[in-house]
C-alpha cells in the first residue's frame, strides 16, 4: 500500500535556480507558504497557514531540516495538529533535483504519515474495512498519477 | 488503574496510536465480540479493557449496542474516515502550490 504523495515536474531553468525557490524564505513564502526557514540542517521552522478546524489543524507547520545536498536534495520532517503541542500529523518531505534536458526535474515526496501507517495494518483484512482501504488507495493512486509535467 | 486515564481530549490519531486498542480493532475486524470476550485476549484487567474500549467508543471506531446482559462491540466507519483526510487535505495542498510554484518560475522565463 502506497502511503505517501508525489509530485514530479519540469522547469526550464537549471537546478540551482529551481534550489532558490525551495530553500529561500521569502520565495518559499510567494508560492508555498509564509515561513521562518533557514538552510540549516537540524533547524527547525514553521510554515503558517489558515487553520483547517475539521482536519484538526491550526495552521501551523512545525519542521526541521533533516538534509541539505544543495542543489540536489533538501528534506525536513513535517508536524502539525490541533494545537496546545499536541502532534497528530507526522511526516516527511523530500524534495529532489535532477538536471535533465536544459532544464530540472524537480520531484517531491510527502510521505511517513504515521497515521497512516497505523491504519495500514487494517489493508487486506478478511472483513469490515475493503471498502475504505480500496478508497484511499484510490485516492494515493489518484496523487501519484496526477503528477504535472510541466 | 487511574480512572481518569480516558482522557475525551484523544483523537482519531492516538486512539489507534496504542497497541492495544489495534489489537482490539484487529479482533473486531473480524467479528463483534463482547466486551469480556475481548478482555480475554489482554493480559490486562477488564477495567483497563473497557477503558481502551471507551477511547474506540468515542472516537467512532467502534459502537457499542447492550444485547441481554451482553455489551457487544462492532467496527465503525467514522473514525477511519478521519484517518485518510490529512493525506487528501496534503494532495489538494501540493497541487495547488506546485501550480503556483511552476507560475512563478514560468514568470521569471517570460521576463528574461
Amino acid at each position: 500500500m502506497t502511503k505517501s504523495i508525489q509530485h514530479t515536474l519540469f522547469f526550464p531553468h537549471t537546478p540551482e535556480v529551481v534550489w532558490e525557490y525551495l530553500t529561500t524564505a521569502e520565495l518559499l513564502a510567494q508560492w508555498l507558504m509564509p515561513n521562518d526557514f533557514q538552510p540549516i540542517v537540524g533547524c527547525d521552522f514553521q510554515f503558517r497557514s489558515k487553520p483547517k478546524e475539521e482536519l484538526g489543524f491550526d495552521g501551523i507547520s512545525y519542521c526541521k531540516v533533516l538534509e541539505i545536498v544543495p542543489p540536489k536534495r533538501l528534506s525536513y520532517s513535517w508536524k502539525a495538529g490541533p494545537g496546545n503541542g499536541q502532534i497528530t500529523l507526522d511526516s516527511i518531505v523530500v524534495w529532489t533535483l535532477t538536471a535533465k534536458d536544459n532544464g530540472t526535474e524537480l520531484s517531491l515526496v510527502h510521505s511517513g504519515f504515521k497515521e497512516i501507517e497505523n491504519f495500514a495494518i487494517y489493508q487486506g483484512m478478511s472483513a469490515g474495512w475493503p471498502i475504505h482501504v480500496k478508497k484511499i488507495g484510490e485516492l494515493i493512486n489518484a496523487a501519484k498519477h496526477g503528477s504535472t509535467i510541466a | 488503574m487511574p480512572q481518569n486515564m480516558a482522557q475525551p481530549s484523544l483523537d482519531e490519531f492516538q486512539a489507534i496510536a496504542d497497541p492495544s486498542r489495534r489489537q482490539i480493532l484487529r479482533l473486531l475486524s473480524k467479528e463483534r465480540l463482547t466486551i469480556n470476550s475481548l478482555a480475554e485476549n489482554f493480559d490486562m484487567s477488564r477495567p483497563a479493557v473497557s477503558k481502551h474500549i471507551k477511547i474506540l467508543e468515542y472516537t467512532g471506531f467502534i459502537s457499542i449496542e447492550d444485547i441481554g446482559r451482553e455489551r457487544y462491540c462492532t467496527l465503525k466507519q467514522d473514525g477511519f474516515n478521519k484517518l485518510q483526510d490529512w493525506i487528501a487535505f496534503f494532495d489538494t495542498f501540493w497541487k495547488d502550490k506546485l501550480k503556483k510554484l511552476e507560475s512563478l518560475l514560468n514568470n521569471k522565463t517570460t521576463k528574461k
